[in-house]
């Protein structure tokens, strides 16, 4: 067992090629090679075509990270990967580059869990412990809330989306307005010019009996037609105002179901995770409701809540900091996982 | 000087360790969609035979994507972190080196009822390697075929060896062969 691991961290579950590596809690490199402009004329991430990027990225993103670091390979004391969910087929390039390294460098690999990850990055950001925490994880293609014991192998999910992830309904949405792919930030930025309260559109399993039966579940599929309707029979409507309106029916859902959650287990801690993290109005509403109700808000910076590789080497290290058995050489990427496997035998 | 060679281009995960121009280590696992986790597998048990490695050789296709990424990328990557160099074959090849025939065609499982193909003639590759209809090779009858869809064929770790001591076809990229399916947005109806 090892206080302060140097781990290097690999991820490509989606469209980044992401290589991040830190000491213990401490960031030293942080690359990531995205390849949403090749996805933007297709209007969503195409997995092939993120797969060879991948392929194409992944020597020169890792060269980039030591470099950054100042490491050397040799110097290393572990190697993390995240193993799901994701593509399959980006995942693996991924896998494969990460059980290279640590055949050719014989030390331990941990295949970690995605969503796991983009939580226990906040470690590298705040010094208090990390647990336990609520966190609420919104990217494009996860939304959902956690309960986190321990982030390296007790996490029960609370929730999760019965449709859209929050981030999807982003894209659809910007693409309905025309506004362009990805959609989060380019909604995020239109809205700062609209009224959040000029349209009233419906917020997702927030009413009293579906509150019983789903209490911490998303739904962004009505919103979704909500505005694509308004849209249809509104053509007059101030484009900055739709955007701002679906905004805050998303975040507002987002942000009392956590603060729910963190009232129903007594965990007055959250953290705000993914890529949708990233979102200024999230973190803003966010920020005015823990403080309402006592509660600990913890947001990685923008950054580190889209995906990349320092949160694969953040979990990495905590699980060999806290003396967690490596994964096996061979271990299977896998498409869908629950959450509650932090950590892969 | 031991070489570590790998090949994922075919449903065949193989892997060889050849000390001095001789085989030490030989392992393969047949499975379509198996590559991911035999390859790291069959690795770790070659490496406990010989772990000093000084070059590594990986087939570059033609071949189903995802399955020959796995090893092209861990053949990169292995080579890097050993610090040592690596070279790119093409699968086709090397599995035609293993067929004693003046005139033949090579061709593999391209999946979505294609094949990859390549003619080879007194030992060198005269047409592709392309992919295409089975049918589209009836032109060629008169050679003899290697065809993937009956036996499935796959190179032994010495043909690619063999093929990477003679440095005339080094690759770098992989041969994919098809574009991604995707249409752009402004292209659909």
């Amino acid at each position: 067992m090892k206080s302060e691991p140097l781990i290097l961290g690999i991820e490509t579950s989606c469209d980044e090629t992401a290589v991040g590596i830190v000491r213990g809690r401490t960031l030293l490199a942080n690359v990531i090679s995205s390849s949403v402009e090749e996805h933007a004329r297709f209007g969503g991430v195409v997995p092939e075509v993120a797969s060879r990027a991948h392929l194409e990225a992944m020597q020169p993103a890792i060269a980039q990270a030591l470099k950054d670091s100042g490491i050397a390979l040799t110097d290393i004391d572990g190697v993390a990967v995240t193993a799901g969910p994701g593509l399959i087929g980006a995942l693996l390039v991924g896998v494969s580059a990460a059980s290279a390294l640590a055949l050719a460098l014989n030390k331990p690999l941990f295949g970690v869990n995605h969503l796991a990850s983009h939580v226990a990055v906040d470690v590298l950001t705040h010094t208090k412990p990390l647990q336990p925490t609520i966190a609420l994880l919104v990217s494009g293609g996860h939304s959902s809330l956690l309960k986190v014991a321990d982030i390296t192998g007790d996490i029960t999910a609370l929730g999760q989306t019965m449709d859209d992830a929050a981030g999807e309904a982003f894209d659809k949405i910007a693409r309905v307005l025309g506004l362009g792919f990805p959609g989060g930030p380019l909604i995020d930025k239109d809205a700062k010019a609209g009224d959040r309260k000029a349209i009233s559109f419906p917020r997702g399993l927030m009413q009293a009996p579906e509150m019983l039966t789903h209490p911490f579940d998303f739904s962004f599929s009505g919103l979704k037609t909500a505005v694509a309707r308004y849209i249809a029979a509104t053509p007059s409507a101030k484009r900055a105002d739709i955007s701002a309106s679906f905004q805050e029916a998303v975040v507002d859902v987002l942000t009392m179901k956590a603060i729910r959650a963190c009232k129903e287990t007594g965990i007055e801690s959250l953290v705000v995770a993914g890529g949708v993290a990233a979102n200024s109005r999230l973190r803003e509403l966010a920020g005015e409701r823990c403080a309402a109700n006592g509660i600990e808000l913890r947001t990685p910076p923008p950054a580190l809540c889209t995906d990349n590789g320092a949160m694969v080497a953040a979990l990495g290290s905590l699980a060999m900091s806290s003396g967690r058995k490596p994964s096996e050489i061979g271990l299977a990427a896998e498409s869908a996982v629950p959450v509650s496997r932090a950590i892969w035998a | 000087m031991s070489t570590l060679i790998i090949d994922t281009a075919t449903d065949r995960t193989s892997v060889g360790i050849f000390r001095d121009g001789v085989e030490v280590f030989y392992a393969f696992h047949d499975g379509a969609i198996a590559h991911g986790e035999a390859l790291p597998k069959i690795v770790a048990e070659g490496l406990k035979v010989e772990s000093n490695i000084s070059k590594v050789v990986v087939g570059m296709g033609p071949g189903p994507f995802t399955g020959l990424r796995v090893g092209i990328v861990f053949a990169q990557t292995f080579a890097s972190a050993r610090n040592i160099p690596w070279v790119g074959v093409c699968t086709l090849d090397a599995i035609a080196l293993g067929i004693n025939e003046n005139e033949f065609i090579v061709a593999t499982n391209a999946r979505r009822k294609e094949i990859y193909w390549a003619k080879y003639l007194n030992g060198v590759r005269i047409i592709g390697p392309s992919v295409a209809k089975p049918e589209a090779l009836t032109e060629y009858r008169e050679s003899k075929f290697g065809f993937g869809f009956t036996s499935e064929l796959s190179p032994h770790p010495k043909y690619l060896l063999k093929i990477s001591e003679e440095r005339k076809n080094d690759l770098i990229e992989p041969m994919y062969l098809r574009n991604p399916d995707a249409v752009p947005t402004i292209e659909r109806k």
